[in-house]
């Protein structure tokens, strides 16, 4: 316990300093939600890549809690789903049933190209499509793996903030 | 003759004349004749007791019926207490047996005979006045309760097993029983009881003392007391349920009604010194034992009657606790404590009465549905059977002593007297010497420590009893294939709810009748008036303390309607909003099952996995059996083809205590095989060096 205090004391704070506040404000869907968003990830097939990314952008240095977003255990507990990968023929049914079980007013960001577009696996064997096909897309993240920048000015556009 | 003797009267001859109409009726008709003869005797029962607890006392005795000693019946109030609750379990049982034998083949003749015999053997116990009347009503109990635990022997080989553990433990408790009183005969003048009342004033404390714990075991095994319990979770579960609720909730409770009869009224409190503290302290040990080991093992248990069952230790036990403190209290001189502990102990006895044979009954009704015990198969009879899913949350409720439960107001007054012994305790150190206050500074705050873990996890228990058991989904084909019972067995469940509610609402009604079988326990060393009673007010006499169970109830019910109607105007309230859309606040959604296929019932709790983190928890004192055998393919030991996983909680104090017991005599019976060879001429040898030998005896002995 001391060792962990010792630690924090050491290192001091990390974050990058926050880019400026989006000017065009949080999206129409989103202003509902007063710039806190709760967001629960789902993986529909991703290589993981884009799961790296979002750790690291909800990790101490880009740290996306400080703008309003963060992550839970439980759709029923969400107001955004954050999709990753192409959809899968085992988790289309999933991801729907995902979305069903989130609250409205509700919104989905599809982080990653395959997740916007198949990407890579376009047409493979096993894929259903891309988020898209499945359930309504808000937001799109691009980038193979994006970066954790990209991630956290996609969740901005959320917030607001 | 007044309506006490009128009443039993009633009953000896309603009974007798129930089990000829067993005998000689057609397979048809005989069921529901017993059902309803049984009723009538168990409410002659009934009627016996209240009036014996309105002070009508009755006495008569029959000197040519019993060669040598003869039968004499006396039913005082303390006698009249236990020959209502018998009664009152009785016609509920009964009721519930018309539509139970019909379907569970249980028409028999020999059954249908003895049940009647049982109820009624039952009701003359407490009215016995005389050693040997209460032997004899003793043993009748005894077999017949046997025959009717062995009724279903042919379909199910466990019966004979319980069968047999439950003859040979109830024939040891008789004989402990017989060893105790006619130890304390031979030092009066004849076998009657008010002969044994003279006769304590002058009797040695070491024979005191024997007759108590003689007694102690034989009237403890009968009430399933830890260590003598191992009979009661095989026969109860064995037994046809309606049995099984006279058996669990009538008849243990006569092995508290000895003990009382023994301790308080026949050896009485003129003798004692401070020597016979040891008595009640013993009594509180092994209440508080009972209590918190019966408990556990419920918790572990996923036999649905058997679980029952050891609850029904635990419940003896918490009796026990109240006796002992009692005893204790009434030895250092605190009547009004004595008084309190000893009501607390009778109000129990009737409350568990009232809530176990409910319990039993709807177990029964569970039984007769699907045709399983077992809690890990059973689930989701919610839905097909509705009332008796009410009826046995009801019974559930009572059972874990939680506020508008039926427990709850006789625990609460044990813990009560408890509490409340604690500073007298030592402020009767100055009397007494400070080794007995300082056994009486551990032990109160040790049985009020049992208590509030017994009811702790009488909560997880009957939680999973209820819950893994009525509720969810169906776990096998035959909760699935499950039905309502028909009317008769709802209509005695029925009745045993009633009695619940009323208990649990309103005490008071029943506070007179327990304060005068108070005071026809106790000398002058108990105080007669546990309580007073207001209608709603329970308020205890001599020490602070103010109960109202009914107000209690009516404060919950408003506090959850009170949270129902917050909650939804606070819906509405959104709804009106419109903030959120067309459905509003409110919408109807698909259970979250993490987007996974449906939710099957495997992956619902089961009993074991309910019950597993209390078994991990108690690990050392329930000491669980598992097995893990992995069986590997031929072709290599690295491709596993099957892993089993074996796990059971067996009762340790019976493999500890009675495993060696039993090795023994298997042994001595290999040993005397050798000596009993068969041959004629071998055994007249026997006889032969035998007489030799007790000549020779006598001879030098001279």
């Amino acid at each position: 316990m001391l060792g962990l205090w010792r630690k924090i004391r050491r290192t001091g704070r990390v974050a990058e300093p926050a880019p400026p506040r989006p000017v065009a404000g949080p999206l129409a869907a989103a202003v509902g939600l007063g710039g806190s968003v709760q967001i629960r990830h789902v993986d529909a097939g991703s290589c993981n890549g884009c799961e790296v990314e979002i750790g690291s952008a909800f990790g101490p240095m880009y740290d996306a809690e400080r703008y309003g977003a963060r992550l839970v255990a439980s759709p029923r507990h969400a107001d955004a789903l954050l999709v990753t990968g192409v959809v899968t023929r085992n988790m289309a049914e999933p991801l729907r049933r995902t979305f069903e079980a989130v609250p409205a007013p509700k919104l989905v960001v599809a982080v990653g190209d395959c997740a916007r577009n198949c990407g890579v696996f376009a047409g493979a064997y096993g894929v259903v499509g891309a988020v898209g096909d499945i359930v309504p897309v808000d937001v799109e993240i691009a980038g193979c793996p994006p970066r954790p920048e990209a991630i956290v000015e996609g969740l901005r556009k959320l917030t607001g903030r | 003759m007044n309506l006490t003797g009128v009443g039993l009267g009633a009953a000896v001859v309603i009974g007798v004349c129930t089990a000829l109409l067993g005998l000689v009726l057609p397979s048809r008709a005989r069921p529901a004749a017993v059902g309803v003869g049984t009723a009538l005797t168990g409410a002659a029962g009934v009627l016996a007791g209240a009036a014996a607890l309105a002070g009508r006392s009755f006495t008569v005795a029959l000197p040519g019926v019993l060669p040598l000693s003869g039968v004499e019946f006396a039913l005082d109030a303390l006698g009249g207490l236990f020959v209502a609750v018998t009664g009152a379990v009785a016609v509920a049982a009964s009721v519930f047996a018309i539509g139970y034998a019909r379907s569970h083949g249980l028409g028999a003749r020999g059954v249908q005979v003895v049940f009647p015999l049982f109820v009624l053997a039952m009701l003359l116990v407490p009215a016995a006045a005389s050693v040997g009347t209460l032997l004899v009503c003793w043993e009748l109990m005894a077999l017949t309760s046997l025959l009717l635990v062995l009724a279903e022997h042919r379909q199910r080989r466990e019966v004979a097993a319980a069968g047999r553990w439950y003859a040979v433990m109830t024939h040891l408790g008789f004989l402990a029983i017989l060893t105790g009183l006619l130890l304390f005969a031979a030092h009066a003048t004849d076998d009657s009881f008010t002969a044994l009342r003279q006769a304590a004033q002058q009797l040695p404390p070491g024979v005191g003392g024997a007759v108590f714990v003689a007694t102690l075991i034989g009237f403890g095994s009968k009430a399933g007391v830890v260590p003598l319990h191992a009979w009661l979770p095989r026969a109860h579960p064995e037994a046809p349920s309606h049995v099984s609720a006279l058996m669990s909730a009538a008849m243990v409770n006569l092995g508290v009604y000895g003990i009382i009869r023994v301790g308080f009224d026949l050896l009485g409190f003129s003798m004692l010194g401070a020597g016979a503290r040891w008595w009640w302290l013993l009594v509180l040990g092994l209440g508080a034992v009972s209590a918190v080991y019966g408990i556990l093992q419920a918790a572990m248990s996923t036999d649905l009657k058997r679980l029952l069952g050891y609850s029904t230790t635990e419940n003896m036990g918490l009796v026990l606790v109240g006796l002992g403190a009692a005893g204790l209290f009434a030895s250092l001189g605190q009547p009004v404590l004595a008084g309190l502990a000893l009501g607390a102990a009778l109000l129990h006895v009737l409350n568990h009465a009232a809530f176990k044979s409910l319990l039993f009954l709807a177990a029964g009704s569970v039984l007769h549905a699907t045709g399983t015990r077992d809690l890990d198969a059973l689930g989701g009879l919610r839905t097909a059977m509705p009332v008796t899913t009410g009826l046995f949350g009801l019974g559930a409720l009572g059972a874990s002593a939680l506020p508008p439960g039926t427990a709850f107001v006789s625990e609460w007054l044990l813990l009560q007297a408890l509490i409340h012994g604690l500073p007298s305790a030592g402020g009767a150190s100055t009397l007494t010497g400070t080794g007995t206050s300082t056994a009486m500074a551990i032990a109160m705050p040790v049985a009020v420590a049992a208590i509030a873990l017994s009811a702790g996890l009488a909560v997880a228990t009957f939680v999973k009893a209820f819950g893994v058991g009525f509720l969810a989904k169906p776990r096998s084909a035959q909760a699935e294939r499950a039905h309502e019972s028909p009317p008769s067995m709802l209509a005695g469940m029925g009745l045993a709810a009633i009695a619940c509610i009323a208990l649990a609402l309103l005490p008071t009604t029943v506070l007179p009748a327990l304060s005068s079988a108070v005071a026809a326990a106790g000398t002058a060393a108990v105080g007669s008036h546990p309580a007073e009673a207001g209608l709603i007010t329970l308020r205890l006499a001599g020490v602070a303390g103010v109960l109202s169970p009914l107000s209690l109830a009516v404060a919950l019910l408003l506090g959850a309607l009170l949270t129902a109607g917050l909650a939804r105007a606070v819906t509405a309230r959104r709804q009106r909003g419109g903030a959120l859309g067309p459905g509003g606040g409110r919408r109807v959604a698909r259970l979250w099952d993490c987007g996974g296929g449906p939710l099957s019932a495997r992956m619902e709790y089961t009993a074991t996995s309910f019950a597993e983190p209390l078994q991990r928890v108690f690990d050392d004192v329930v000491a669980p059996e598992t097995d893990v055998d992995v069986d590997h393919h031929v072709e290599s030991r690295y491709l596993v083809r099957a892993v089993e996983y074996r796990r059971r909680v067996p009762d340790r104090i019976e493999r500890r205590l009675y495993q060696p017991i039993l090795d023994g005599v298997a042994w001595w019976g290999r040993v005397g095989r050798g000596v009993a060879s068969g041959s004629v001429h071998r055994y007249l040898g026997y006889g032969f060096y035998t007489v030799c030998a007790a000549l020779l005896l006598l001879a030098l002995a001279r």
